[in-house]
């Protein structure tokens, strides 16, 4: 059927293509019978026009103004007949006031991307030189929203059932070692999502993947003449467009079936995804950053500015977007649920997510109007929503996040708490007990649940684990800033030698402290993420913001796969434990009683003693028992579990508590023991010859499972 | 792009030489959908002298595939460059075509009936 409202109502100056005024919604460019829909919106522009280009030439073949007639409010909108859209990028002039102090920089010279952009042209190929000359860097395209997802849904899986996965996609498998066919790409990931299922992650969740620009800020390294790069990309060029450069298509534009393809098939495998997303700042900078788009487009609508006009610092990126505009809060919205619905995307973890909370001078709001939104909105009413509860202008909100029960958190506090434990600092097993139940004394309050926890031990910033056991001090000269960038709150212990050692007791302790992490993390309520390669004891040879280093140092080196096979196979069995398990996995917090008439308490804790845990400082023992038949809130039947943790360096013998006759407990993990002895296949742990006594190793976990005698 | 079409064992065989891109993909669609506008067709692709597909002529097979499946037919592609069967892996266009050597190894399985 024939629209009467698509037909052409006039023809540009040049006499090639036929116009009509177009739709204000949806904002960017749209594919409409015949022709593209257009729409941008400015509040202090005076005109607009728009810049056609063909794919990759410097030249525009037109310059379209927006006809007065053709501007609603204030959206410029208009469609454009007769495109070949498939070659086409395009941008905008926009002309307006220039007055610093009001906060308006509009350049008309300036070619600037459109905010909306599907699709970002000119970093095509990832690390190859852009054409520096050419005054349109970021270039828009336009983009196919059809996609074959065959039945495809995000998998909505109980967030307690989850194991994260951070991971970068060019890191993951760019090393020459991945054995790949198109090592660090979304396809490449594609390639190895068996080995993901081997070891049996659920939830991959992706740094940046929003076009950047890893060129941004570039410099040669002085410590080591390599070339330093943007190369974790927290900082966006676009929020729609997946990064051309991390898809082998790219250079073909075909990044965003590329993408999609990726998400298809780890749902298929059972593997959700969940996006890192950077809504803090852009790559636009301070002052004197480039005009990418924002900035020309409406720079006060974008950005947080001082009241002399200059750009707030929350990010610490030179710029702090106004998150709280109702403007940028209808884009961020629109960001998310396009992910969502056109990416089947599952779920986000939003960068300094503290900043989204700041109101349009820089203060922290009680109920930030964009948190709520999101966490009420019906397109995201499914989506894990995580929050990095901090900014780089001091705001620290951990445990303390607005939520609506809607928000996790990275909890840093479990971080830091079993780093010390782990180093055997005394005063932790206070504190351990609550980060092991899913930190009840942070989230309990508001009722958040277990799951407003995401634990994890080690993340993109920070030491890898297996640095963590082998630096005290971060090695980060190679980033050329003299070692004083990157976090000095490490909390990690080398075992007595700084670095690479052949000696093997201290690389005994090393794998058996990772064995010690990677345990207490899939023992503790709440969601547990590990950073990719972790499983594999990849390193960064101490560097622990490794945030420029696009080279072996990042890359994650899969030789290490044969090398570390012990801790391998390690992680693959307390994953798969945690997966059999559902009272490792409570949804709610713990409350410590028995209401299911068990005889025992849905958590109890103990130490040396049974039922008798030494609270003291100078404590360095720990052990709880989970009751089977309490988990899940009581909804399911399980075995139940016991779990020692020594973090004394000397042995120590452990009173186990006692089961009813008819059950017995059996050895799961013994981190003192080597290889194979360790630890076993879930359900295959044999039992116990002593019952009522175990003796802990120094620096040591045991897992007990406690089932029916057979 | 010229196309070239035939008939052989009872099945058609369309060969695209050039590029089929966003230049092409309209002229291609039009003598395309035609010819599978009747039941029970089966269809050979021939792309040993196409050296590029874009998106928009990856989505123009698809959507070939598409209506003849609910017509009872079937779209197989021959010939394929190694480069353009990678890209139709990465993007997840390769899940709904078979693909093949050559237009007789084509024919051959669509007698055996794929």
């Amino acid at each position: 059927m024939f629209r009467v409202d698509l037909h052409p109502t006039h023809v540009c100056d040049c006499g090639k293509f036929r116009l009509r005024m177009g739709q204000p919604l949806p904002f960017g460019a749209t594919i409409v019978p015949g022709g593209v829909n257009f729409s941008v919106y400015s509040h202090a522009a005076t005109s607009c026009k728009l810049v056609l280009f063909n794919k990759h030439e410097k030249k525009p073949f037109c310059v379209i103004p927006f006809k007065d007639e053709f501007r609603i409010g204030n959206v410029f909108t208009m469609i454009v007949f007769d495109l070949d859209f498939e070659n086409l990028e395009y941008g905008f002039h926009m002309d307006g006031p220039f007055d610093e102090k009001e906060g308006h920089r509009f350049d008309k010279t300036k070619i600037l991307m459109d905010p909306y952009s599907k699709s970002i042209g000119g970093r095509d190929v990832w690390g190859e030189t852009p054409d520096w000359d050419d005054l349109y860097q970021h270039r828009s395209r336009i983009v196919f929203d059809d996609f074959d997802w065959e039945n495809d849904h995000p998998l909505e899986t109980p967030v307690e059932d989850l194991i994260f996965y951070e991971m970068h996609v060019r890191g993951f498998s760019k090393h020459s070692s991945s054995g790949i066919k198109h090592p660090g790409t979304f396809a490449g990931i594609k390639e190895k999502i068996d080995y993901l299922k081997e070891l049996g992650v659920n939830c991959v969740e992706l740094m940046p993947i929003h076009e950047f620009d890893e060129f941004e800020n570039s410099r040669i390294s002085p410590a080591t003449g390599k070339m330093l790069m943007n190369y974790w990309g927290y900082s966006n060029v676009g929020f729609f467009a997946p990064k051309a450069g991390l898809a082998a298509t790219g250079k073909f534009g075909m990044q965003v079936d590329e993408c999609k393809t990726l998400i298809r098939e780890l749902h298929k495998n059972g593997i959700e995804v969940i996006l890192d997303v950077v809504f803090n700042h852009t790559a636009e900078g301070n002052e004197k950053g480039p005009y990418i788009s924002y900035r020309g487009i409406d720079n006060k609508t974008y950005y947080l500015l001082t009241p002399e006009g200059y750009y707030f610092n929350f990010s610490g990126c030179g710029n702090t977007l106004n998150c709280n505009n109702p403007i940028v809060r209808s884009m961020i919205l629109d960001c998310l649920r396009y992910w969502a619905s056109d990416y089947h995307v599952d779920g986000f973890r939003f960068d300094l997510a503290t900043i989204l909370g700041r109101d349009q001078n820089g203060a922290p709001m009680s109920s930030p109007p964009l948190l709520e939104t999101l966490a009420f909105d019906p397109i995201l009413g499914k989506c894990k929503l995580i929050a990095e509860a901090w900014d780089a202008g001091g705001l620290y909100q951990v445990g303390s996040f607005p939520s609506w029960g809607r928000w996790a958190e990275w909890n840093g506090k479990y971080r830091d708490d079993l780093r010390k434990f782990l180093k055997g600092e005394p005063g932790m097993v206070g504190p351990m007990s609550q980060r092991l139940q899913g930190s009840p004394d942070m989230y309990r309050w508001e009722d958040r649940g277990a799951c407003a926890s995401v634990n994890f031990i080690t993340a993109h910033d920070g030491f890898t684990l297996y640095d963590m056991v082998s630096y005290n001090q971060k090695n980060n000269e190679a980033n050329g800033e003299n070692n004083n960038d990157g976090g000095n709150d490490n909390y990690s212990w080398n075992c007595g030698v700084e670095g690479e050692t052949d000696d093997p007791e201290i690389n005994r302790l090393r794998l058996k402290q990772m064995k010690n992490a990677a345990a207490m993390l899939l023992v503790s309520q709440g969601t547990p993420m590990i950073l990719a390669g972790d499983e594999v004891a990849n390193t960064q040879g101490g560097n622990n913001n490794a945030y420029c280093q696009d080279n072996e140092i990042s890359w994650i080196d899969w030789s290490r796969f044969e090398k570390n096979k012990d801790i391998f196979n390690f992680f693959c069995k307390m994953i798969a434990y945690r997966k059999a398990h559902p009272v490792l996995r409570s949804r709610t917090h713990f409350l410590n009683k028995d209401y299911k008439g068990s005889g025992y308490a849905d958590i109890t804790w103990h130490g040396v003693e049974a039922w008798n845990a030494d609270w003291s400082p100078e404590t360095r023992t720990l052990a709880f028992m989970l009751c089977g038949m309490h988990a899940k809130g009581g909804t399911c039947d399980d075995n139940s579990i016991y779990v020692a943790m020594n973090m004394h360096w000397d042995a120590h013998s452990f009173k186990i508590p006692e089961l009813p006759d008819y059950m017995s407990w059996f050895l799961f993990v013994n981190t003192d023991a080597k290889s194979p002895n360790d630890i076993c296949a879930p359900g295959k742990e044999k039992k116990n010859k002593n019952q009522s006594e175990f003796l802990v190793g120094p620096r040591s976990v045991v897992i007990l499972t406690g089932k029916d005698n057979k | 792009m010229d196309i070239k079409t035939r008939t052989k064992d009872g099945s058609t065989i369309i060969e695209i030489i050039g590029s089929l891109d966003g230049n092409t993909v309209n002229e291609a669609q039009e003598i395309i959908l035609p010819l599978i506008s009747s039941s029970n067709v089966s269809m050979v692709l021939d792309m040993k002298e196409c050296g590029y597909v874009s998106s928009a002529g990856l989505r123009l097979l698809l959507m070939a595939a598409k209506q003849l499946s609910v017509q009872n037919g079937v779209l197989v592609l021959s010939g394929l460059s190694d480069e353009i069967q990678d890209v139709m892996e990465m993007t997840g266009f390769n899940n709904f075509f078979k693909t093949f050597d050559s237009v007789d190894s084509a024919l051959d399985a669509l007698r055996k009936g794929v």
